[in-house]
């Protein structure tokens, strides 16, 4: 086939290019990897009502909820070949930094003695790991939908999903997890997600490349 | 067909406004659009393929496949000669790495002017024919395009001579081409385990 028919061919019947192709295809599967860790969590054990509905469960949303825009917004960009994405990098940076700040900042308003519950809690050995497995659902749900894209970057692109599949981990961890400290959460959530961004990155070039 | 004279900058503007109508749906200027970037890919491969001229053709039409699957990726602010550019720098660097040439493009950052440089007139032909490789699809997208895309029939015409919805049609029109594009790297890969066993 000559190149001048395969544009003949491609161009006909082609009508407009399709619109917010990204939010498209990454949006069932990060509702998808939610619910599954929602599910997961009642599974290991759901808090009692009370709980759910504490400002300590807020603070926990707040923060999935803000680390999963930033981050779905960067992996949005990072798809898109040639797309300029430090602005969306920086907000990632900048939920994490804002996090830790508070964290912080709240165990400096604590008494010595209370310090060391305020950020270690009780379940702080498990915390990370409960965190990065119930993430691993959106991971995987995340990763098989952008092989549609063949990423150029696809480490960068592996990463991404892994920050954004941490934040939604995080998100159903929170139904099962009862320490209320700030502080725990910054530290041991964030570590959660960081592990599962790291797997993220590790499996983008073998999974998002032919 | 020289327009050596023409700015990257020139260039960039006739082919954005181009491409900003066929997005917004006028075919005409979609398919111009694509012949434009042809010539400059063509050009910008050329003198990259210099020790694989045969491979010219094909990976340009593999690109070009490419850029129409992913043409939802474009961005506004995004100049459309660097987001083509990103593409067929990634396909580029596949054929490399599955011929073994293992360091990676040393000008990470195009620079506009290079693209300034027309391709030259008379390039050699495909080796491949997709002709051949259409007959190997799933029969109800080999269909689809077909009748939409070779016979030129609309998505509706389409959806009453098959059975099919429309939405349907569509559907089959873009698995096909991915389809396409899966055959065609195959194909390549293929082509580069053997001429690297011989």
């Amino acid at each position: 086939m000559k190149t001048d028919e395969l544009i003949e061919l491609l161009a006909r019947g082609a009508g407009p290019a399709p619109r917010a192709v990204v939010a498209r295809r990454l949006a069932a599967p990060a509702l998808g990897g939610l619910g599954l860790a929602a599910m997961l969590a009642a599974g290991i054990g759901l808090l009692p009502m009370e709980l759910l509905a504490s400002s300590g469960m807020l603070v926990k949303q707040a923060y999935a909820a803000a680390l999963a825009a930033a981050a779905g917004l960067w992996l949005a960009r990072i798809v898109r070949p040639a797309a300029p994405e430090g602005v969306q990098r920086a907000a990632v940076i900048a939920v994490f930094a804002a996090m830790l700040l508070a964290g912080a900042m709240l165990l400096m308003a604590v008494p010595d003695e209370q310090r060391s519950m305020v950020w270690m809690g009780r379940s702080w050995r498990s915390c990370p790991w409960l965190v990065a497995l119930l993430s691993l659902p959106a991971l995987a749900l995340l990763l098989t939908a952008l092989r549609e894209f063949e990423p150029l970057q696809p480490r960068r692109a592996g990463l991404a999903a892994g920050l954004l599949a941490g934040a939604l981990g995080m998100g159903g961890y929170a139904l099962h997890c009862p320490e209320q400290s700030p502080t725990f959460v910054a530290i041991w959530y964030t570590a959660g997600v960081l592990l599962i961004a790291a797997l993220g990155a590790a499996l983008g070039p073998r999974l998002l490349r032919r | 067909m020289g327009d050596n004279a023409e700015s990257p900058q020139a260039f960039e503007a006739a082919l954005a406004a181009l491409w900003r109508r066929g997005r917004d749906g006028d075919e005409a200027a979609y398919a111009e659009s694509l012949r434009l970037l042809a010539r400059r890919l063509r050009g910008w491969l050329m003198r990259r393929l210099g020790d694989r001229p045969d491979d010219v053709e094909d990976l340009l039409q593999e690109t070009l496949l490419a850029l129409h699957l992913q043409r939802g990726t474009w961005l506004a602010e995004v100049p459309v000669t660097a987001w083509a550019h990103a593409i067929v720098r990634h396909k580029l660097v596949d054929l490399w790495r599955r011929h073994g040439r293992t360091d990676a493009l040393h000008d990470p950052v195009e620079a506009l002017d290079e693209l300034a440089h027309a391709a030259p007139a008379d390039p050699r032909p495909a080796q491949r024919d997709l002709h051949k490789l259409m007959d190997r699809l799933p029969e109800k997208q080999r269909r689809a395009i077909a009748l939409t895309k070779l016979q030129g029939l609309s998505v509706a015409e389409a959806a009453g001579e098959s059975g099919d919805s429309e939405a349907n049609i569509k559907v089959l029109v873009h698995r096909g081409l991915k389809r396409l594009a899966e055959l065609v790297q195959a194909e390549r890969e293929q082509a580069a385990q053997r001429a690297a066993t011989r």
